[in-house]
């Protein structure tokens, strides 16, 4: 999937997962466009495709809203609660459901395209990539399904619920799980390519660069694995377990622990360049701006990418997990009380 | 049953709750009175006798283990032992699945109480919860029949339970924002005015009224600015209720009678069997939400009983004789000078709180019928 100009169609802006460092935006947010009540909480990330912000609620419905005014375009009601950020595939929505289902709904219409499903709640986000779309379930199995059919490809079973957003390169899609392993599995097969323990179950969604997977893990430390055979490159001990996922920026894995920082470690050697506090607990990734470093952890931070001091904050989008899509005028937050926001 | 229709003996109780229950308050203030908690419980529901106090009254099994915690990183190897060893020692059974089968049926239902809203400093650790559902699977019980759960959803992202425990175990947050009633019953509740908010009921959650069968209780073992500790009692009580925090308004408490008669209401007072008390961590001040370290002891132990009253007794002395050794003022201090208003004061300094606390509400749960106050009755068993 390719994205352009402040199109953000997948969790941390696309595929890559370099968390949008290509916007031009995060400067300090000085004004709001518009706010918008969708009258259940948020526990999930936007997304943004031609002028139009797709938002999960957790009640289960799927909204689509006009970037510009606020305006509700259509609204998708699914039939279980919704922790999933969704994913733009083509002309369709992706997102998760309690229900166990991914539902692929039409960008244009708001209507149901094709539904799959799996045997346990969905919170991932689906990744879809030359017309497969991935996901993990609490099932503890990988799915594979066609993009437009949604019919099942594969499925692999593993040994614990995964929370964990896959990320897919040609190689092999790389995943954590809640039985504390790190997982690379064929796209093609779903075989099992390599596995590799860590010391406790994994919430963080992977970033792959250079062959470097990089991933948190609930055992309170940061690992760096061999995008090829998983084996440990380096890792690095923060103060508590890790939730949030790392968003990649060159020479720099960023990533935040609950011990309420948030680590700029150089992705080769793992060795710390900065480390800032952002509140008491961080759960959430961070996004990458031009030079800065934006991160929602009970208000939204923003540090300078290069030496970690605080730009900016803003007492907005006090969401634990959700990720802000930045564009280069406006910034899109949504909040655990359901408000979605255009900061200007 | 007309609403208005109340359990009298509750009334009864929660009158006797208000005068004389405070024997240990010292300090120069008086304290105004609580108003009188009406409880509504189901109809006609028929106690039990597995519910609190239980099996065994009075009786506290205290495991410690020093390498339980290391690095602040909970060892599951070693809390199986101590949790084997506990149940053991608590049932006098000689083995693992006699002592959970005196609570648990394949049949039922299981509704795990996990205390969450400390995550991730001091919550309860999801290894003991893994423990627990091992044990329950031992005895047969479905994944899909065991629930954890909570009341407030994001409380348990944060400790990330969904992604560390076991495939098919449901687990539940009642609520996901303050105002979200839809998981509560209308039917039964505790209704009281205590500082003229508009709605003067709390609820109790539907997956406890009329979902589990069995209730495992899994409190950690901290401070707590309004109620003195938070164990059993508060973990139980105002985790099952809705619209709970009105009952204190700084500097007044009235988590005392509250708590106690939360507990006794039907079906909750029955349902809960069991009590296993998180003392991985110890928070001896800034509770329940502190993130803290300073505040924060590695103690490696668990409580386990049927008694809660018992159980948060001996967790008020624990915490007690560790503020004392700290120089912090005691839990039932009454001094003006201690109260501020000013949360990251409160937080920060251990000579401050938020409210004059209700420790009372320990013995207050123990007068009517929860369990037994008097250190000297409490059969206090130590394993090292």
């Amino acid at each position: 999937m390719t994205s352009v100009d402040s199109d953000w169609p997948a969790l941390l802006k696309d595929n890559s997962r370099t968390g949008g460092q290509q916007a031009a935006a995060a400067r300090a947010p000085s004004r709001a466009r518009w706010q918008v009540r969708l009258g259940s909480a948020v526990r999930s990330s936007p997304v943004l495709r031609d002028g139009i912000l797709y938002v999960t609620a957790v009640s289960g419905t799927l909204h689509a809203i006009d970037s510009q005014s606020g305006r509700t375009k259509w609204k998708f009601q699914a039939s279980g609660l919704v922790h999933s950020t969704p994913s733009i595939c083509g002309d369709k929505v992706l997102f998760g459901c309690d229900d166990g289902r991914i539902y692929a709904v039409s960008c244009e219409s708001g209507a149901r395209s094709w539904e799959a499903v799996s045997q346990g709640e969905v919170w991932t986000s689906p990744v879809a990539r030359d017309g497969i779309v991935y996901f993990g379930s609490a099932d503890a199995r990988l799915y594979a399904i066609n993009a437009n059919t949604g019919t099942a490809q594969w499925k692999q079973e593993v040994g614990g619920r995964i929370y964990s957003t896959p990320f897919v390169t040609d190689k092999g899609i790389v995943f954590g799980c809640g039985d504390a392993n790190v997982y690379s599995v064929d796209p093609s097969s779903g075989k099992i390519l390599w596995r590799t323990a860590t010391g406790n179950g994994i919430d963080s969604s992977p970033a792959v660069t250079a062959d470097t997977v990089v991933i948190g893990s609930e055992d309170f430390w940061v690992y760096a694995l061999d995008a090829n055979t998983g084996a440990v490159r380096w890792k690095y001990e923060t103060g508590l377990g890790i939730a949030s996922s790392p968003a990649i920026s060159g020479e720099l894995a960023i990533i935040g622990s609950k011990d309420g920082y948030v680590y700029a470690l150089e992705t080769a050697t793992g060795r710390l360049r900065w480390k800032a506090q952002a509140g008491d607990v961080v759960t959430a990734p961070p996004v990458i701006a031009n030079g800065i470093v934006c991160i929602q952890a009970g208000g939204t931070f923003a540090f300078e990418t290069n030496s970690g001091k605080l730009a900016w904050r803003a007492g907005l989008g006090g969401a634990v997990q959700s990720v802000p899509v930045l564009t280069d005028k406006v910034i899109y937050l949504t909040s655990l009380d359901g408000e979605v926001y255009a900061l200007e | 049953m007309d609403r208005r229709t109340f359990v009298k003996s509750s009334l009864g109780a929660a009158g006797l709750l208000v005068t004389g229950l405070d024997p240990f308050a010292r300090g120069d203030i008086s304290l105004p009175q609580p108003p009188r908690v009406q409880v509504r419980s189901r109809p006609q529901e028929k106690a039990s006798p597995l519910g609190m106090p239980g099996l065994f009254p009075g009786r506290v099994v205290e495991v410690h283990d020093p390498e339980a915690v290391i690095g602040n990183r909970v060892s599951q190897p070693v809390v199986r032992n101590m949790l084997e060893q506990g149940m053991k020692e608590l049932t006098g059974e000689r083995t693992v699945a006699d002592a959970w089968a005196k609570f648990i049926e394949p049949a039922d239902i299981v509704g795990i109480k996990i205390n969450p809203s400390g995550a991730p400093a001091c919550c309860s650790s999801p290894e003991i919860v893994r423990e627990i559902i091992a044990a329950l699977q031992l005895l047969r019980v479905p994944a899909s029949n065991i629930i954890v759960y909570d009341r407030y959803a994001y409380e348990i992202d944060v400790g990330s339970y969904q992604v560390l425990l076991p495939p098919g175990v449901q687990i539940l947050g009642i609520q996901d924002g303050f105002s979200d009633v839809s998981g509560y019953d209308p039917n039964i509740f505790c209704e009281a005015s205590f500082f003229g908010e508009w709605e003067t009921r709390s609820y109790m959650a539907s997956v406890v009224a009329n979902k589990v069968t069995k209730i495992i209780n899994v409190p950690t073992l901290k401070d707590h600015s309004a109620s003195g500790v938070t164990g059993c009692l508060k973990n139980l009580g105002y985790g099952t209720f809705n619209n709970v925090a009105r009952s204190h308004r700084s500097p007044f408490s009235f988590t005392n009678p509250l708590i106690g008669i939360m507990c006794s209401v039907e079906p909750l007072r029955s349902k809960a069997v069991l009590h296993i008390m998180d003392g991985m961590r110890q928070v001896w001040h800034g509770g329940p939400l502190t993130q803290a370290q300073d505040f924060i002891l590695q103690t490696g132990t668990l409580y386990l009983g049927t008694d809660p009253v018992a159980i948060d007794t001996i967790e008020l002395e624990t915490i007690e004789k560790t503020r004392r050794e700290k120089g912090a003022p005691s839990v039932w201090e009454r001094n003006p000078e201690s109260i501020t208003q000013n949360s990251h004061e409160f937080y920060h300094n251990a000579q401050k709180n938020l409210f004059y606390r209700q420790p009372a509400h320990i013995a207050a749960a123990g007068t009517l019928g929860l369990g037994i106050s008097d250190l000297k009755q409490i059969d206090h068993r130590r394993i090292a």
